[in-house]
């Protein structure tokens, strides 16, 4: 017989043995653990922090990527907001806005390449009135018919303002679905009129539902041909905003150039002065919030590297206590026929099983910790990943094995004679 | 008694083979600068199914020995043969395998695991040799030493006298070649020293070798044969002496038989 199939026969026959010795010495270790249940507890608290921190924490950041990440999508990827910024003083002082009219919009439209298309926009707060029903400081755009499709915000019931509404600064206006339900009436509303800051408009369209956002309810939106917001609130004409929407999502970095390119030209801006209007992009919110994740990381890092050591170092004692306390065991155990590494694999299974034993507490710990913050109304959805439980498990595993390989070394090495002898 | 045939290394027809053989063993411990002569120069056999208590006073070396011929130690000097096969080179890992193998350990105080059963306890030795049916054997073994009811009780709800049978069961459990009682009655009463010792009584008769080590002049009565030890050396081994007895008896029976065969 070959040397390789000697080796494959002989951990055929040796491997079912092998795994019945480490389900014996789990079996063994859970009694031991179960017979000292507080000292067990006590040992293993730095794991339960650990793991009970990893779980949490990683689930609450992994939601709220996710929200993140949804909220974003549903902006529309190729999505950028470009507003007029205040003109700063020598000192960094505020002196007044920056210009932004029409014609920068339309210059912007017809001039870049990557873009697609432009949509004005501006920002009010107003009052509406329906019936008997007020609500004061609606959150209003007033914007063109590329609406929809650049924020990715449709109509579901009615329809949009169309280019010809917004061409005659027609009266005319779309609700959000939290509107509706704040003036408590139904889709029936639709051809109906409300008036916004005293102004009849009539509702042509309900916009999709959103959800809301870090407590901003995305259907609280009130929307009318810009047109007509610049009849109502003519003071803003000379400070838009705009939507761009660039062609491609990889070409938003492109599409960003140019435009900057073209209103630094028209705001004839030298070389050196700082741009009078600014972007918002989505990769500043992802940015935003993957500083927030490196924080909340590192925090979660110096916890759990904290609580490992301690829990590590809480697991090395109870072994070693362990190991003394059943000197005798082992005697017994080798004189039966225990060889070292039979007592090393036993001490090291107790030592893992209980590091496993707090990292399991501290999962269900973590579970029981993202259940209860779900409760909270405004909480985003949370769902623990699998890989968090899985580098939970293997670190309390690892920690087992690393505190517990002194201990369990001690034990291999006493001599059968003296460990009997042993008080 | 220069020419003994019972001596080791010249086994005699008719005689059943010997288990153990020390030839000149001699164990030196040094304690801190001081050396310790424990055994000086012990040369004996010990054949199949032989009953023998091993008895001296403390400091005789007598725990030495037990712990040399149970493989728990290597010697300084000299050879023991475990079953023809020379055990005392061998590394620490064979030796435990020796031990589960061929040696049964019954201690004065039990060694029994608590929070665990009579059988599992008594399946120990097997799990460590990895041997098959262990838990067959396991039963066997209890049965043996009349224990089966008391199967799935804990030590703490066993009495003195069941828990060392336990531990008797444990160590018949590898079908040893030998079994090691180091004062198995030490820390019973005197009825249920009785009892333990009506235990190794049946052993013996089922053909289990036993060495029995004791300081109580009535357990080594029990034994067919005494091994009295002091200052490391052998003092006294009544076996010697009853070989050539029972050997010279089946002579005169042989020599009857023929007579009277002559007779007729």
């Amino acid at each position: 017989m070959s040397r390789a199939a000697r080796a494959l026969l002989f951990a055929l026959l040796f491997i079912p043995n092998r795994v019945a010795g480490i389900a014996g010495n789990v079996v063994t270790a859970l009694i031991q653990i179960w017979a000292n249940k507080i000292r067990s507890l006590l040992t293993v608290l730095g794991i339960i922090i650990a793991v009970t921190s990893i779980i949490s924490v990683v689930t609450l950041v992994e939601g709220f990527g996710d929200y993140v990440t949804n909220f974003l999508r549903g902006l529309g990827t190729n999505m950028m907001v470009v507003y007029p910024e205040w003109i700063r003083g020598p000192r960094g002082e505020y002196l007044r806005p920056a210009e932004m009219t029409v014609e920068d919009i339309q210059a912007v439209d017809g001039a870049a390449d990557a873009i697609r298309r432009v949509s004005p926009v501006i920002h009010q707060r107003a009052t509406v009135e329906y019936g008997r029903q007020q609500l004061v400081g609606v959150s209003m755009r007033c914007t063109n018919e590329l609406f929809q499709s650049i924020r990715n915000f449709y109509v579901d019931a009615g329809r949009f303002f169309g280019a010809v509404d917004v061409e005659a600064g027609a009266p005319v206006c779309v609700l959000g679905r939290e509107i509706l339900r704040k003036l408590e009436c139904d889709e029936s509303i639709v051809g109906d009129y409300v008036h916004v800051d005293n102004q009849r408009f009539r509702v042509i369209g309900l916009l999709e539902s959103k959800g809301s956002f870090m407590g901003d309810n995305q259907d609280e939106l009130l929307l009318i041909p810009w047109t007509t917001g610049l009849k109502l609130y003519p003071e803003n004409r000379k400070y838009l905003a705009f939507y761009v929407e660039a062609m491609e999502e990889p070409q938003v970095p492109k599409a960003e150039g140019q435009l900057v390119s073209i209103l630094r030209k028209r705001h004839a801006l030298r070389p050196g002065d700082r741009n009078d209007f600014g972007i918002f992009k989505q990769d500043e919110i992802l940015q935003e919030f993957r500083k927030i994740r490196v924080v909340a990381t590192s925090v979660l890092a110096g916890i759990v590297s904290i609580s490992l050591l301690v829990g590590g170092i809480g697991i090395m004692n109870v072994m070693l206590v362990s190991v003394t306390e059943r000197t005798r065991e082992i005697g017994l155990r080798k004189s039966v026929g225990a060889r070292r590494r039979d007592i090393l694999l036993q001490f090291l299974t107790e030592a893992v099983v209980l590091s496993t034993v707090g990292g399991a507490i501290g999962i269900a710990a973590g579970y029981a910790i993202t259940y209860v913050a779900a409760l909270h109304p405004s909480m985003v959805e949370v769902r623990v990943p699998l890989w968090s439980v899985a580098l939970a498990l293997g670190f309390s595993a690892g920690v087992g094995i690393f505190f517990g390989i002194i201990p369990a070394f001690k034990a291999a090495i006493i001599h059968p004679i003296d460990a009997l002898r042993h008080e | 008694m220069s020419a003994d045939p019972s001596q080791p290394g010249a086994p005699s027809g008719g005689e059943l083979s010997p288990v153990i053989e020390l030839l000149d063993v001699r164990k030196i411990y040094r304690v801190g600068t001081e050396l310790v002569h424990a055994l000086r120069g012990v040369t004996l056999d010990i054949r199949e199914n032989e009953y023998v208590a091993i008895m001296g006073p403390s400091g005789s070396g007598k725990s030495t020995l037990m712990n040399i011929l149970g493989c728990l130690d290597i010697l300084t000097s000299g050879e023991y043969r475990l079953g023809g096969q020379d055990v005392s080179k061998l590394s620490q890992s064979k030796l435990a395998g020796i031990r589960g193998r061929r040696i049964g350990f019954v201690f004065q105080s039990f060694e029994l695991l608590p929070r665990t059963t009579a059988l599992k306890n008594v399946e120990l030795p097997l799990t460590y040799t990895r041997a098959p049916h262990r838990r067959r054997r396991a039963i066997e073994a209890l049965e043996r030493v009349s224990l089966l009811d008391r199967m799935h009780h804990r030590p703490n709800q066993l009495s003195g006298g069941q828990k060392q049978r336990v531990a008797i069961a444990r160590a018949l459990a590898q079908q040893p070649d030998i079994i090691l009682a180091d004062e198995p009655t030490g820390n019973l009463d005197s009825t249920t020293g009785e009892e333990i010792m009506a235990v190794f009584d049946r052993l013996r008769a089922e053909g289990q070798t036993i060495i029995i080590v004791t300081h109580e002049d009535e357990i080594a009565q029990r034994c067919e044969r005494v091994i009295k030890l002091r200052d490391g050396q052998v003092v006294l081994d009544t076996g010697r002496a009853a070989r050539r007895f029972a050997r010279e008896a089946g002579a005169d029976r042989a020599l009857l038989g023929a007579a009277a065969e002559m007779a007729t």
